[in-house]
C-alpha cells in the first residue's frame, strides 16, 4: 500500500509533493490522526487517498466483487484473439 | 507539417492531413502506451496515464481537480469515451458572439467522418449495466428526459475502467485509432519530446523548439492542451495582442452523489459512463453516469474512519451519478517558470446550479430506491446552504483558453483556427473552444480538428474515411 502511495505522491506536482507526503505521514500515525480530527477536510483528504490505496489491493477489492486480474485477463484474451491493438 | 500533442485535436488533424499526402510530424510529450500494462487498478494507473497524476488543481474557489490525459491519445485515452456533437444553439451562439461560420450544416460532414472513423454507437442496455438500470429508474419515476450515451466503443465488453485504461481496446481512442492511420500513411510520431517554443520568422512559423532538437516545418498545429497550449504559445511569445490567450478558461465542472440500493449493483460490471439525464440542460445541468472499481469509489466517498469502511463493505449495493454543470465561470491559465498554473472560482451563478443539481440528483436517486444517499458534501452540510468551498468537483472538459473569434482584437485564432496575425501556425485542441458546451467536448474538438485539416488540404471533407 506504502509503494502505491508513494509512486502516487510522486507522479504529482512538485509543488504539492510536501504537503501531501506531510498529510499521509499524518495519517499514519496515531498523534497525526488525531491532529487531522481537528481539520475535517485534510483528515477526508488523507482518508481518501489511504483508502484508495487500500482498497487497490487485488485481494481487497475481490472480496467485494471486482476482481481486476480477471478484467485484466479477460481484455488481453481478448486483444490477443482478434487482434486489436 | 508539425502536429504538436497526439491527443483529441493533434491525432487527428495529423491522420488527416497524412493520408492527404502532407509531410507530417507528431511531437507528442507523454508516452506511447501499452495495454498490456494495464492493470485496472486505479491507484496504479492514476500515476501512469495521467498528466502529474491526475492531481493537477486549479487555485481558486474551490479547488477544482483536472484529470488530463498523458501520452498517445491524450485525454481520450482516460476518457468515458462519451460523444454528443456540439449543440446547435451553442454553434449558434458562436455565430453570434464570436463570428464563427460553424453553423450545423458546415461542421456536420465533420462530426460524420469522425463518428464514422471511431465507431460512435449508442450504449444498449444490456452493456451498460446496474449502474445506469438505476439512474434510469429512477429519471423514470421522475418522468425526466434520459437516455444512453453515445461512445467511441468497438467490441466493448463493460470492463468498467474506461478512466484507468481499457484492458480490451474497445475504447475508440486517438492512440489506437488516428494515430496507426497517421503512422501508416506516412508520418513519424515522436514520444517524450518536450516542445518548447514555436518558432516564428517574419511573421511565419518555420518550426519548433524542443528540449534537444529542433524542427523546421512550414505549418505548426499546436494541440498541446487547453492549459498548456497558451503557455507554450506565451512562452514562443505569440498570440498576446488580444489579451485572451490564457483566458475564458472553462472547466465544465463536476461531481458526483453515491448511493447504497437494497439491490446488487456491482456498477464497475458494464460502461461507467452509459447514461444521462438531460431534464435541466437548459439550465446548464446534467447528470451522467459514472461508476468504477472500489479504489476509485474509496477515494470519491465523502466519509471517513469507520462510517467510510462500513460504506466500502457494501459496494456491491453502491450506486453513483454525476451531476456536470455548464459553467459561465470563467478562469485563466498562466505560466510560471514553464508550469501551467491553473486560476477559477465558480461563479455564484454556477454555485447556484450545483445547489440545484445535487437536491434534484438527491431525489433522484431516491426515487430509484436508494436507502441512503451521500452528497458529495462536508457532514452537515445541505445542497441548498453549500458554498463553493464545500463542493469536490472535478473538471473533466477545460476550453477556452486560446479561444476562436473572428476578430483579432477578441479572440487567439481565427475561424480557421490561425493564430491571428501570425501566418502558418494553427491551434488544434480544446483551447479554441470558444465557450463551455455543456456536453462533453471530444467530439467538437475532432471535428474542428478535421475541417481544420481539410481546410489545410484545400479540399472538402467526406463522411467516410
Amino acid at each position: 500500500m506504502r509503494e502505491i502511495l508513494d509512486e502516487f505522491v510522486a507522479a504529482g506536482p512538485a509543488l504539492q509533493r510536501p504537503a501531501l507526503r506531510a498529510l499521509l505521514t499524518l495519517a499514519r500515525r496515531p498523534r497525526g490522526q488525531a491532529l487531522l480530527a481537528s481539520l475535517p477536510l485534510a483528515q477526508q483528504a488523507a482518508d481518501s487517498l489511504v483508502a484508495m490505496a487500500y482498497y487497490d489491493d487485488p485481494a481487497r477489492s475481490r472480496a467485494l466483487g471486482w476482481d481486476a486480474e480477471a478484467v485484466v485477463r479477460r481484455g488481453r484474451e481478448l486483444r490477443h484473439r482478434e487482434g486489436r491493438p | 507539417m508539425c502536429v504538436v500533442g497526439a491527443g483529441a485535436g493533434g491525432a487527428v488533424v495529423a491522420a488527416e492531413l497524412a493520408e492527404g499526402g502532407a509531410d507530417v510530424i507528431v511531437l507528442e510529450q507523454g508516452p506511447d502506451h501499452d495495454a498490456d500494462r494495464f492493470t485496472a487498478r486505479p491507484a496504479q494507473m492514476l500515476p501512469r496515464l495521467y498528466r502529474e497524476g491526475g492531481q493537477t488543481v486549479t487555485l481558486g474557489d474551490p479547488p477544482i481537480g483536472l484529470p488530463l490525459g498523458r501520452g498517445l491519445g491524450g485525454t481520450t485515452l482516460v476518457n468515458s469515451g462519451t460523444c454528443f456533437r456540439t449543440p446547435p444553439e451553442v454553434l449558434e451562439r458562436w455565430h453570434r458572439e464570436f463570428g464563427l461560420e460553424l453553423d450545423e450544416p458546415v461542421m456536420r460532414p465533420h462530426f460524420e467522418r469522425v463518428e464514422r472513423a471511431l465507431s460512435v454507437s449508442e450504449v444498449t442496455p444490456e452493456l451498460a449495466g446496474n449502474n445506469a438500470a438505476v439512474a434510469r429508474r429512477g429519471a423514470e419515476r421522475l418522468g425526466w428526459s434520459h437516455g444512453y450515451l453515445r461512445r467511441n466503443a468497438k467490441g466493448c465488453v463493460g470492463s468498467g475502467v474506461c478512466a484507468f485504461g481499457c484492458p480490451t481496446s474497445a475504447k475508440q481512442h486517438t492512440g489506437i485509432t488516428y494515430i496507426p492511420r497517421a503512422r501508416a500513411a506516412g508520418a513519424r510520431i515522436l514520444t517524450g519530446v518536450d516542445v518548447r517554443k514555436v518558432l516564428v520568422n517574419r511573421g511565419r512559423g518555420v518550426g519548433v523548439q524542443a528540449r534537444d532538437a529542433e524542427v523546421r516545418a512550414g505549418t505548426v498545429i499546436v494541440a498541446a492542451g487547453t492549459i498548456n497550449t497558451p503557455v507554450l504559445l506565451a512562452r514562443s511569445g505569440l498570440a498576446g495582442e488580444s489579451g485572451q490567450l490564457g483566458r475564458n478558461l472553462s472547466l465544465h465542472p463536476a461531481t458526483a452523489a453515491l448511493a447504497r440500493m437494497d439491490e446488487i449493483v456491482d456498477m464497475a460490471r458494464g460502461v461507467p459512463q452509459s447514461f444521462y439525464v438531460d431534464e435541466f440542460s437548459r439550465e446548464g445541468i446534467m447528470f451522467e453516469g459514472i461508476a468504477g472499481p472500489p479504489s476509485y469509489v474509496a477515494l470519491s466517498l465523502p466519509l471517513s474512519g469507520a462510517r467510510h469502511a462500513e460504506v466500502m463493505s457494501q459496494y456491491r449495493h453502491l450506486v453513483q451519478l454525476g451531476l456536470m454543470v455548464s459553467d459561465g465561470s470563467h478562469g485563466r491559465v498562466h505560466g510560471l517558470a514553464g508550469h501551467p498554473v491553473v486560476n477559477y472560482s465558480l461563479s455564484a451563478e454556477d454555485l447556484k446550479k450545483f445547489r440545484t443539481g445535487l437536491a434534484r440528483i438527491d431525489q433522484l436517486l431516491r426515487a430509484a430506491g436508494a436507502r441512503e444517499v451521500f452528497l458529495p458534501l462536508g457532514p452537515g452540510i445541505r445542497p441548498e446552504t453549500a458554498q463553493a468551498r464545500d463542493l469536490k468537483l472535478v473538471g473533466f472538459h477545460p476550453l477556452g483558453t486560446a479561444r476562436a473569434d473572428s476578430r483579432r482584437e477578441h479572440g487567439v485564432v481565427d475561424g480557421s483556427l490561425k493564430l491571428h496575425g501570425v501566418d502558418g501556425v494553427y491551434v488544434a485542441d480544446g483551447s479554441v473552444v470558444p465557450s463551455a458546451l455543456g456536453v462533453n467536448p471530444q467530439l467538437t474538438i475532432m471535428a474542428l480538428a478535421t475541417r481544420l485539416a481539410f481546410s489545410l488540404l484545400g479540399k472538402p471533407a467526406q463522411p467516410t474515411p
